[in-house]
This record gives C-alpha cells, sequence and structure tokens, in this order.
C-alpha cells in the first residue's frame, strides 16, 4: 500500500492541473443519470442499476485487460468476495450504524485484499500469461466449490450464515444513514454516480505516468522491464484496483439484490464479465457499459420471449462477436463513424525525414540529454567474475571474468555459440548465474533482477528489436526518460530533447513501429541515452544496417561514450574496427583472446576460429 | 493403525487422484499440446457421461456404453474443431470466450433432450470388503481406468506415427508444415483425441456423480487446476500434479471435512506456483 501512496503523491501536481475536463463529464453524467432515474417506470430502473453494477464490473476487467494486458477471470471472484464480505458485513454493523456504506467500504477493500494475496502470487512468481488466466479461472471456480460447501450453521461470520448452495440472505439494502434503504429510483442514482466516478477516475489514471507505464507494461513488458520499471509492482497495482473496483460492484450487487449465493463465482458469471467486455469493446471505459447493455437487453428481451432457447441464442451472437468483430462493438461503430465523417487521425508524414538523416551529431544536444537525468550517473565500470552458467548439460559460459573500464568502449565478438549472448544476459540479470558475480563499480550486482539494475544506470537494448511498436516514437522515449527521472514534465523535456539529438523530432508522433529499420535501432539507441546510463550494454547495434547508417552509429557511440562506458556485442566486423575499441573474443564459454582488433588480426587462433583467412585478408587491404 | 484402515484410505486417496486424471488428462492434451483454452471441456465431460446414459438406456452392456461415449464426444471434438476452434489458433482471448458460448449451448441442448433434473447411472459391480471396511469395486475400477488412459496416452504420442507428427506440430508448426506434415489435419486430431479423453473421463463419472446438464462445472476448476498445477507436460504434469493434489485434497478431507480438503487445494496449488511458475512440468520442457 505504501507503493499506491507514493503513486497517488508522485502524480499529483499534473493530476490537479488535469481535473477539471473530467470533473465537468462527470457532473454531466451525474445530473443525466438522475434526470433518466426519474423519468423511467420503477421497474427500468431497478433493472438499469443491475445493469450500471455489471457495467461496473465489467469496467474493472476493461481495464486490468485492455489497459493492463493482464487477461483476469478473477474479476467475478472479487466481485464475489465483495459481495460476500458487504453481506457479512452489513448484517453484523448495519444493525448499529444505520447505514451501509461502510460495509460497501469494507467490500472494497476486502476485495482489494484478496486480488493483492492473489495478485502476489502470480506476479512475483512470475507465472506466465496464459497461466494468469486459467489461474483465477480455477480459483473463482474453487471458491464456487468452497462457498456452496459451508451450507451448515456452524459456517458463520458473526450474524451472518454463509449459506452454501442457498446463499446468504437477509442482507441489508444501500441505506445511507438511519435505517432508511434507497428506493430502486434513488439507488439507481447512486449507482450512476459511483460507476461515473470510477470511470472518470479511470480515465485520469490512464492518461497519468501510472497509466502510460502500464501501457509500456501491456505493450512489451520485457523492455519495461529492462527500461528499470519493476513490471510485477505495476502489475499488481493495476490488479489490486480492479480487484477492488470489481469488489465494490459486488458489494453494490449484494445490496440491490439483498441477497448473495455461491453462483457469482461461477464459470457462467466469470466469462459473462468477460462477453461483456468482447462486446463493448477491449479497451473502451464506455464499451464496458454499452456490451452490458447490450448483452443483457439481449437476454431479457430474448427471456421474455422463448426462455429455455436463451443460452443458445447467447452462445451464438458470443461466437458470432468472436468470429466476425473480434474488436468489440463500440470501437468498430466508432471507426465506421470516423470514416464516414472522413477524419481519420493521419499519420503526420514528413519530408524532413532525410534530411534529419543526414544531419550532423550536435554533441551539445547529447550533453543536453545526459545531463538532463535528475543524477546524471558518472561512468561505471562494469566487471565479471568467474562466470558460469550452466544449461542443463551444457556449459554455455565457463569461468569468464571480464572487466569493463569505467568511460570507455568494449566490443564482445565471437562466432556463433561463444557465449557471447550469454555473457550479455547474465550482466542484464535475465539469466541468474551458474556460479560467479557481477559488479558494477564496486557493487555486487549478481542477484539483482534487470530492472533494479537498470536503476542503477544499466542501459540495455537487447538483440531482438524491443520497442512499443503501437505507441509514438515519443511517448517510447518518454517512457524511457520517466524511468529515470520519475516526473512527467522533466520526461517530457528529456524526451523532446532525445528526439532532437536522434534527429526524429519530425517523427515524434509517428507509431514507432513506421519508422525504418535503421530508424528502429536509433530509438532504441536513444531510449537507452534518454535513461542516462553510466554502462550502456548494446547487442547488435547495426544488425541490418546500411553502411551510411552504420557509421551514423558509430558516431553515436563513439559520442556515448564520453559519458557512460559502452559495451558492444557484435558480428560487423567493419562497424567494430570503426569504434577502434578494444575487443575481447568468446570462443566455447571462454574468454579466447583480447586485445585490439589489430591485434585479434595478427592472431594465428582468432584467424582459425573466427575471423578466417582469406576475408581478414581482404580486410586488411 | 489397522492395516484395513490403511488400505482403505489408500484406496480412498488413490480414488481421489484418479477422478483428478480422468477429469483432466484430456483438458492437458488439449493444452499441453495445443496451447488452447478449451472453457467447454466440463461440458465435454458432461455429454461423455450422457451419452453413456443414452447407451445404457438403449440396451448397452455399461462398459461398451462408456467406449461409445467416449467415441461419440471424441467425434463432437473433431466438428467442434472444424467449425469452430480452428479459426481461432493463438488468440487465446477469443478462443476462451467462444468456448465458453459453446459450453452454453451444449448445456442448454442437452437440458432441452434430457430435462434439467439429475439422471441416475446405477454404480456397476458391488462392493468388497477389507477388514472393517465396505469399498466400491467400481473405485478399482477408476484407478485402473486413469492408469489405462495415461498408457493410451503415452503410447498414442510415442508409438504412434500421428504422435509424432503432433509433437512436431506442437514444438514448431511451421516447420512441421514445411516438412509436409498436414499441421491442420494433426490440429484437428489432436482436438478430437483430447475431447475423447474428456469423453471417456465423463462416461467414467456417471456413475459415481449426478449426471445432470451442469455437472461438467463442478469438475472444471479442479480439472483447470491440476492442469496449470502439471505443468507442459501432458503425462507427467498430469500424473504428478493429480497425485500431488489428490492426495492433498484426500488426506485433508479425511482428516477434518472435505470443505477444507477444498481449501487446501487451493493453498497447495497456489503456493506450489509461486514455487514453480510453470508447473511440476516446466522445468523439463514441453515433452511428455
Amino acid at each position: 500500500m505504501s507503493a499506491l501512496r507514493e503513486v497517488a503523491a508522485r502524480y499529483r501536481p499534473s493530476y490537479l492541473a488535469r481535473l477539471p475536463q473530467e470533473v465537468t463529464s462527470f457532473l454531466v453524467v451525474a445530473l443525466i443519470g438522475t434526470v433518466v432515474a426519474f423519468v423511467i417506470p420503477e421497474f427500468r430502473a431497478q433493472e438499469w442499476s443491475l445493469w450500471v453494477i455489471y457495467g461496473l464490473l465489467a469496467l474493472s476487467f476493461t481495464f486490468v485487460w485492455g489497459h493492463a494486458g493482464i487477461f483476469s477471470f478473477g474479476q467475478a471472484a472479487f466481485f464475489g468476495i465483495g459481495a460476500y464480505a458487504y453481506g457479512v458485513a452489513g448484517i453484523n454493523l448495519s444493525n448499529a450504524t444505520g447505514e451501509s456504506l461502510s460495509a460497501l467500504v469494507v467490500a472494497t477493500l476486502f476485495a482489494g485484499i484478496a486480488a493483492g494475496l492473489l495478485g502476489y502470487f502470480i506476479f512475483y512468481g512470475n507465472v506466465g500469461d496464459v497461466y494468469v488466466a486459467i489461474i483465477t479461472l480455477a480459483v473463482t471456480l474453487v471458491l464456487l466449490t468452497f462457498m456452496s460447501s459451508t451450507a451448515s450453521p456452524k459456517y458463520h461470520i458473526g450474524d451472518a450464515l454463509l449459506g452454501g448452495y442457498n446463499g446468504m440472505i437477509a442482507i441489508p439494502p444501500i441505506m445511507v444513514g438511519s435505517f432508511t434503504a434507497l428506493d430502486s429510483r434513488q439507488l439507481l442514482v447512486f449507482c450512476i454516480v459511483l460507476a461515473a466516478a470510477v470511470a472518470f477516475g479511470l480515465h485520469i489514471l490512464l492518461r497519468r505516468p501510472f497509466g502510460r507505464v502500464l501501457a509500456g507494461v501491456r505493450e512489451n513488458e520485457l523492455r519495461t522491464q529492462l527500461l528499470g520499471y519493476d513490471v510485477r509492482r505495476y502489475k499488481l497495482l493495476a490488479f489490486v484496483l480492479a480487484g477492488s473496483i470489481a469488489g465494490l460492484a459486488g458489494g453494490l450487487y449484494a445490496a440491490w439484490g439483498m441477497f448473495i449465493n455461491p453462483s457469482v463465482f461461477s464459470l457462467q458469471q466469470a466469462a459473462l464479465v468477460a462477453i461483456w467486455v468482447l462486446v463493448g469493446g477491449r479497451n473502451s471505459i464506455l464499451g464496458a457499459f454499452a456490451g452490458v447493455a447490450i448483452v443483457q437487453g439481449l437476454s431479457s428481451s430474448l427471456g421474455e420471449g422463448g426462455g429455455s432457447w436463451t443460452p443458445i441464442v447467447l452462445g451464438l451472437v458470443l461466437i458470432a462477436v468472436v468470429l466476425f468483430l473480434p474488436s468489440g462493438t463500440v470501437p468498430t461503430i466508432r471507426s465506421l463513424v470516423r470514416r464516414r465523417l472522413n477524419r481519420s487521425p493521419a499519420l503526420p508524414v514528413s519530408q524532413e525525414v532525410t534530411i534529419a538523416r543526414r544531419r550532423e551529431l550536435k554533441d551539445a544536444e547529447l550533453e543536453g540529454v545526459l545531463a538532463g537525468g535528475r543524477d546524471a550517473s558518472e561512468a561505471q565500470s562494469l566487471r565479471a567474475n568467474r562466470l558460469t552458467k550452466q544449461f542443463g548439460g551444457v556449459r554455455a559460459l565457463n569461468g569468464v571474468d571480464v572487466n569493463f573500464l569505467a568511460g570507455t568502449i568494449h566490443c564482445l565478438i565471437g562466432p556463433n555459440g561463444a557465449g557471447k549472448s550469454t555473457c550479455f544476459n547474465l550482466l542484464i540479470g535475465r539469466y541468474a548465474p551458474t556460479a560467479g558475480e557481477v559488479l558494477l563499480g564496486d557493487r555486487n550486482i549478481t542477484k539483482l533482477r534487470p530492472d533494479a539494475r537498470a536503476r542503477l544506470g544499466l542501459g540495455i537494448k537487447m538483440q531482438v528489436p524491443s520497442y512499443y511498436g503501437d505507441l509514438s516514437v515519443f511517448e517510447n522515449l518518454w517512457l524511457a526518460s520517466f524511468a529515470r527521472l520519475r516526473s512527467a514534465g522533466a520526461a517530457e523535456g528529456q524526451a523532446t530533447r532525445t528526439l532532437g539529438w536522434l534527429g526524429l523530432s519530425a517523427k515524434a508522433e509517428s507509431l514507432a513501429s513506421a519508422l525504418s529499420h535503421g530508424e528502429h535501432q536509433w530509438l532504441e539507441i536513444g531510449m537507452v541515452v534518454a535513461g542516462s546510463p553510466s554502462v550502456m550494454l548494446l547487442d547488435e547495434p547495426t544488425a541490418g544496417m546500411t553502411r551510411e547508417e552504420t557509421q551514423r552509429t558509430v558516431d553515436m557511440i563513439r559520442a556515448v561514450s564520453r559519458f557512460a562506458t559502452v559495451i558492444v556485442v557484435e558480428h560487423d566486423m567493419e562497424f567494430v574496427r570503426a569504434l577502434g575499441a578494444p575487443v575481447t573474443m568468446f570462443h566455447q564459454g571462454l574468454v579466447f583472446a583480447k586485445g585490439s582488433i589489430e591485434d585479434l588480426r595478427r592472431d594465428e587462433r582468432v584467424l582459425d576460429t573466427y575471423l578466417g583467412r582469406s576475408v581478414s585478408a581482404d580486410a586488411a587491404n | 493403525m489397522q492395516s484395513d484402515e490403511l488400505a482403505n484410505l489408500a484406496i480412498s486417496l488413490l480414488t481421489t487422484v484418479s477422478i483428478l486424471v480422468v477429469i483432466s488428462i484430456g483438458l492437458a492434451v488439449v493444452f499441453g499440446m495445443m496451447g488452447v483454452i478449451n472453457l467447454a471441456h466440463g461440458e465435454f465431460l458432461m455429454l461423455g457421461a450422457f451419452f453413456t446414459l443414452s447407451g445404457q438406456r438403449a440396451g448397452l452392456n455399461i462398459w461398451l456404453a462408456m467406449l461409445v461415449a467416449a467415441l461419440g464426444v471424441g467425434v463432437v471434438g473433431l466438428a467442434v474443431e472444424r467449425l469452430l476452434v480452428q479459426f481461432l489458433y493463438g488468440r487465446l482471448a477469443a478462443t476462451m470466450l467462444a468456448t465458453w458460448g459453446l459450453s452454453l449451448i451444449l448445456v442448454q441442448t442437452v437440458v432441452l433432450i434430457y430435462g434439467p433434473t439429475t439422471q441416475g447411472i446405477p454404480t456397476p459391480l458391488g462392493s468388497m470388503k477389507i477388514g472393517g471396511y465396505s469399498v466400491s469395486e467400481y473405485n478399482l475400477v477408476l484407478i485402473a481406468a486413469a492408469i489405462s488412459l495415461l498408457g493410451l496416452v503415452y503410447w498414442v504420442f510415442t508409438r504412434t506415427r500421428y504422435g509424432t507428427m503432433a509433437r512436431a506440430v506442437t514444438q514448431l508448426p511451421n516447420m512441421a508444415a514445411s516438412l509436409g506434415i498436414n499441421a491442420k489435419g494433426v490440429n484437428m486430431l489432436t482436438f478430437g483425441f483430447g475431447a475423447m479423453l474428456a469423453g471417456a473421463g465423463g462416461a467414467l463419472l456417471a456413475p459415481v456423480a449426478g449426471v445432470v446438464p451442469g455437472m461438467g462445472q463442478a469438475y472444471v476448476g479442479r480439472a483447470f487446476m491440476t492442469v496449470i498445477v502439471g505443468g507442459p507436460g501432458v503425462l507427467t504434469g498430469t500424473a504428478s500434479s493429480a497425485g500431488l493434489l489428490g492426495s492433498v485434497d484426500s488426506i485433508v478431507s479425511n482428516l477434518t471435512t472435505s470443505f477444507l480438503g477444498t481449501a487446501a487445494l487451493l493453498v497447495v496449488a497456489i503456493v506450489l506456483l509461486r514455487v514453480l511458475p510453470t508447473g511440476i512440468s516446466g522445468r523439463t520442457g514441453r515433452q511428455l
């Protein structure tokens, strides 16, 4: 929870600055809701209250799946936990207090705590995506079995009997005070106001740094981790928040029906949540409520017609949506309307690109970028002692000692399978070594996770392209800057400076996936530099580049090396020679040779194992 | 502890484990080999039970009825793969939602045909005495059936031409396809085989469980739990996790109540996943 407070405190200033727009929208929705509630017939008010409650539950799933990328079937479980918590707290407290809002708070908190416990095991255990879905589903279904077997009167909490299959009865309705329950119109208003508050709250949150980092986690979890974000914590926070919202909805649900039974934990309920969201649209806050209205409206109108065919029609509709409307109705309609109005958001096309590419690198800009880091670190050394990594029976790295001095460039070369990438992954912390240690400056970082190493000043670019393809170039750099600066405004400045240095300013608003191959590599180097690292590890930064692009990359790396230690893994000997840096050659899991590239060219053994004779003879000319 | 008490406990424990194996082996094949999360798995179990019921009412011998039921569910599985699942490979959420839609349809169709009430199949065989305890002989059948189903899966995936191709498609579908393996056909067969195993599981449950259209719900949670805890290894994973979870459930249930048994199963499963996030067989990789 302290983390939550920390996040809240950190984002407060700009949060306040943005408040008005959402507050206005919230007031408008609340007003319309109130008018509607007193115009429609009473039975509709009752039905629509339920839809709004379900909409809130769907919204929790939209947030956790559509925005945090966690496919959690557990929303139904937290909904149910919230409902039971409301029941227990309401039955025990409201006789004394005459209100049941405290029970609603208990429901929200209790579901949040349950989500925290489950989420801790899931996210801190690094459970894979598919498993998260099944674990949350299995927990929900086991809760179904669990709550169903509490029929005996000995299972009670205070005055509240759990009731097993038959459910918990005599749950108090929503009472604001003095033992008076809200009537169905007032309840609808109450639900709309709460749901609108949550929805606009999420809307704000998603535009704040926390929401942007969540987008990063969703788009590319590994990249986000390597930038220095503790991905586990962000996912856990999102999971807890979604769990609390589901718990709040559950409490409202129990109050609405004054009854709760274990069927809230059924597969039916768990999947229904996902269906509402899928029908409405995965990312859309409005879609959560629209999806509920469509699905529940359809099934209730079917229910009035031919009862027993309802599930079959519903099942068919669902399959049809999955097959034919994969992005959901609200986004589909929105894009149709947009096409009709002919205002598709065109990506800025720039003619300056070629100019930018040829532009000279300006050291002054780079200094600005590197000084932009709040505590721009000094270059540090990176050492490894007797580093060993064993995969099953294969010893990929066999007791390697390397020492990369502060403020210099180093190249790692070697044939495929020599242990370069293993060494790289051990240095950045993606693998844990079988033996040996890694030291950053004087600090032993052997046991640290990659994000902790990144926060200590390790900047990492992986071999495979790793950026946020569906975010803009600016957002990519912003995420990299924010990881270090922890201030939205400062990160914007830093991202702008880095764009300038890279010569990509004209493409700031393009999607990163729309860049050319060479620009991708530069963007990634820029993302490393924006974090003002003290050590940069670059795995094959020139792979697939033209000669011209390679030369520009050489200039970039040389410039950066005046501020940070740079370690480059490369296959391109032309590039290695152009860098003119000391070379460490790996072979069969050992350091095979060290020295300048010229020294290695003269080494008979190196020529035999890696560089080759005729090629090296040609290259020497 | 008396030896007859011990024998009785052992049989009850093995029965719990065997039930976990028979309800989850089909799911493990479909999930472990194809990565498809089939939310209609519980309904495949249910269909197996209802097909057995129909077979028996049509005058078939109970064992023959079970066999026919398993094959029948296998055919249903083939059809489902062709009509639905094949369009959704690689789309996790979409697969789950579509198969859930399917489960709705299956449950309601069965309700329309058989009615919503619980149907019974008398437990075949009698019971025998072990010391002072009376043990249903059908429990021994369940244990033998669980072992046979595991054996069948092992045989199919290691000793048949189809099994080798299925493992190849699992590892690298594109490579397998470029080697001339009909990946589509193999996927269809694997899904059908998984469905058949689920049908067999449901058929075996029919005499000991109430045969109701909603019965899949009661088992699908535990089946999923067994498969996740087991990890990607179809055989090693299912056998070891059913063994572990079944033992925990059975021992705790015997010592206290079945309520706490279920709770213990849940706690053990979640704690285990903290330690072994990819399941018991996760370390050994995607093998049988």
